[in-house]
């Protein structure tokens, strides 16, 4: 029974020890990011779209108001598909962190280029993917440094992310062809069991 | 035929304490070898082999075996096929984590029932048809899920699936029949064991098939779909092989089975009485739920935990996941043995005490795996985590045949039943709701086995004694196991089994037996 005690408390220090060790470096924190780029998309609010058909147009540059010299750091703008908080809600894996290497709200890339000042506003258009969920989604532009690092941002809504939201319907994924081979193999399950059976009784029977 | 020889849990192995936990075979002196008999192996007057012959295919008994057990490793595979995949199938379905943490409680409901109506179903038409009737009926099951468009047709399915699981009941009951009740509890554990693998076995199947459908070309949300034709053929193919391959009995014959079947020995309201009210009973049903219960439940969210929180892609999460399920082959094996190795030092204080020990491990490193904010820390705890709760369900088994003679039957399959019911207990309490984060859930669920293990503290044998009480001195087997007939029964010599089992059964006193001699021909002398 000895064995039986050392294990536990020599895995109870490890316990204690290491807790607290093996927290990653955190990313960039979304708070700090200045909203410096205007961002506009094609849909309207509330519009719908099917996944895998429409396209969508994104339009983003430098905001009006701000100084020139502001995006002297901007080399690259990653485009990215967002979450609205109502496509959030009981979804533990598309949760809002401010951390940006923890945060799960943009989850779909729909382009990344170099950042540029002319044409001012750059545009990209997108086909919509079809391995979309159904839910409603906004456009946010990150503006990326020279390592990479998010330095700003713009979005097509407000800060509390409840105007200009779209929708998007997503692929069944079902196929007739798939809805027929489920079917024959199903059938051919229930009727080979009724078929052994029936032969097994006969040969008793006999 | 001596009564009750041969019917599920009337195993005597183990019994002594003295015997390894995995004899492999039983010697000729204490049971004759019929050798008139030409099988493969040695077996005994009833054809029943003796000997357990792992890498042998050859009809009846091995082939028995291994169809058996692979059958039950088939039906767990496509029962929790769908938990490696969720994070595509939420999207595609637009499932909330209610919807998903229900279905996961509904995967594990469903075979309570079926494991009781299949107990029935076994002793009208036998085993085989028994096994292959549930598993080609519910292989349209596993078809129909690549038909589900909404989070009420996954959840519905997947409880259907879950029907399955009671292929559990004909493995054993199969087995019972073919192997000798000597070593049938080796037989039967590892069938059982190699069957749960399967759970882990699906997280590194499913992944796989899934990538490999979606790069010749088919996008995600179809992918899965397609994947689960590969479950449902594992079905069809097990199901036309027990049917063409397997037979009842050793000799082939099942209308002498279902001649034995219609004899009930004892009064099943008696039998049903006698479980329910032994306080014993209840403790291990408890805690079997917090250890195969916990061990369904985790088999269910793990992939998904490690894919979300580490965001690690589908196929190295399912990796991960397997090694939870896979850890079977040795753990539960290893509680076993770690249970006989206890009884042979201390007696049935030594099993009781090993079972508090692993469970309350299993529960101090499923806290730490919530708790691990790192990878490798989370791995390290998590197969920790799996060996400490498989063995501990091996364990258990090691003291549920001493709770009970007469009812030992219906007890196992209620500790079974309890070990779902714990499953869909823990998935509702802690992966159902958006209060907490899967993290959470997992530490919450490590502490919530640490405290139901501690009831163990409350078992006492009076003959045996419990974790901290000795026995007490004027208690016997023979008093304690007799007491489970009424005193007319008692008059009709109708506990004469009990009585013998309860002279074998005095191992369970550790050392202090060391005085006592051993009956001559009760027992094998080696193994």
């Amino acid at each position: 029974m000895a064995g039986h005690f050392c294990f536990p408390s020599a895995a109870m220090v490890l316990l204690i020890f290491v807790c607290f060790v093996g927290r990653a470096i955190g990313g960039v924190s979304f708070s700090t990011l200045p909203r410096t780029l205007a961002v506009t998309a094609s849909p309207k609010q509330g519009q719908v779209l099917m996944a895998g058909v429409d396209k969508l147009k994104v339009s983003w540059g430098l905001n009006q108001t701000e100084k020139e010299g502001t995006d002297e750091a901007y080399k690259k703008v990653k485009v990215k598909l967002c979450y609205a908080p109502v496509s959030q809600q009981n979804r533990g894996w598309r949760k809002t962190e401010d951390d940006l290497k923890k945060d799960k709200t943009c989850q779909f890339t729909i382009t990344t280029q170099p950042y540029t000042k002319n044409p001012n506003p750059s545009s990209f258009e997108y086909i919509l993917e079809r391995d979309l969920p159904s839910a409603s989604y906004f456009v946010r532009v990150y503006a990326l440094d020279g390592n990479d690092k998010e330095v700003a941002y713009g979005q097509t809504t407000d800060a509390q992310k409840t105007t200009n939201l779209f929708q998007v319907i997503a692929i069944t994924g079902r196929h007739a062809s798939l809805d027929i081979a489920a079917a024959c193999f199903s059938a051919f399950s229930v009727v080979s069991l009724i078929f052994f059976f029936v032969k097994e009784k006969r040969k008793a029977k006999k | 035929m001596e009564e009750g020889v041969g019917t599920p849990g009337s195993s005597m192995h183990g019994v002594t304490g003295r015997e390894p936990a995995f004899a492999l075979s039983v010697n000729s002196p204490s049971i004759p070898t019929d050798t008139t008999a030409k099988f493969d192996l040695p077996v005994d007057s009833e054809h029943k082999a003796k000997t357990f012959k792992l890498f042998s295919l050859k009809n009846p008994h091995m082939r028995t075996f291994h169809l058996s057990w692979i059958s039950f490793f088939t039906c767990f595979v496509s029962t929790f096929a769908a938990a490696p995949l969720v994070p595509i199938i939420r999207d595609n379905l637009n499932l909330t984590k209610t919807d998903v943490g229900n279905a996961g409680v509904a995967s594990v409901s469903g075979s309570i029932f079926s494991r009781l109506v299949m107990g029935a179903v076994c002793d009208l038409l036998g085993p085989r048809y028994g096994c292959a009737f549930l598993i080609m009926l519910s292989a349209p099951t596993v078809f129909c899920m690549s038909l589900v468009s909404s989070a009420t047709g996954y959840i519905v399915m997947r409880f259907m699936i879950g029907f399955s699981l009671a292929t559990f009941v004909s493995c054993q009951y199969w087995m019972s029949t073919m192997f000798n009740s000597k070593i049938i509890g080796t037989v039967n554990g590892t069938a059982a064991g190699w069957g749960n693998m399967g759970g882990g076995a699906t997280q590194l199947l499913m992944p796989l098939v899934y990538e490999l459908i979606h790069k010749i070309g088919a996008t995600p949300f179809t992918a899965w779909r397609i994947s689960f034709f590969i479950p449902g053929f594992m079905h069809i193919i097990m199901g036309i092989f027990v049917l063409t391959l397997g037979q009842d009995l050793p000799d082939g014959n099942l209308s002498s089975l279902q001649k034995k079947g219609d004899v009930n020995k004892d009064k099943f309201s008696k039998v049903l009485w006698y479980a329910v009210t032994n306080y014993r009973t209840w403790i291990f049903v408890l805690l079997y739920g917090y250890c195969m219960g916990v061990e369904l439940t985790t088999d269910n969210v793990i992939a998904e935990y490690f894919f979300d929180r580490f965001n690690l892609n589908l196929r190295t999460a399912g990796i991960i996941a397997a090694c939870f399920g896979m850890a079977n082959i040795v753990a539960r094996p290893f509680g076993g043995y770690m249970s006989d190795w206890g009884a042979r030092k201390f007696g049935m204080r030594g099993r009781l005490w090993n079972v508090w020990i692993l469970q309350t491990l299993g529960g101090a490193f499923c806290l730490w795996l919530g708790l691990a904010n790192s990878l490798p820390i989370s791995v390290f705890a998590m197969i920790c985590f799996s060996i400490c709760a498989q063995a501990a369900c091996g364990g258990i088994f090691g003291v549920i045949p001493f709770i009970s003679r007469r009812s030992l039957g219906i007890i196992s399959g209620m500790t079974g039943a309890g070990g779902n019911f714990g499953s869909g207990l823990t998935q509702l309490l802690f992966f159902t709701s958006s209060k907490y984060s899967t993290a959470k859930g997992l530490s919450y669920m490590g502490i919530m086995i640490m405290a139901c293990t501690l009831p163990v503290t409350l078992v006492h044998f009076p003959q045996w004694g419990s974790m901290f009480l000795p026995p007490s001195q004027k208690s016997t087997e023979e008093h304690y196991y007799s007491s489970e007939w009424t005193e007319e029964e008692r008059h009709q010599g109708l506990h004469q089994a009990s009585l013998k089992f309860a002279e074998n059964s005095r191992s369970e006193r550790g050392k202090r037996i060391a005085s006592a001699p051993t009956p001559p021909n009760s027992t094998p002398v080696h193994v």
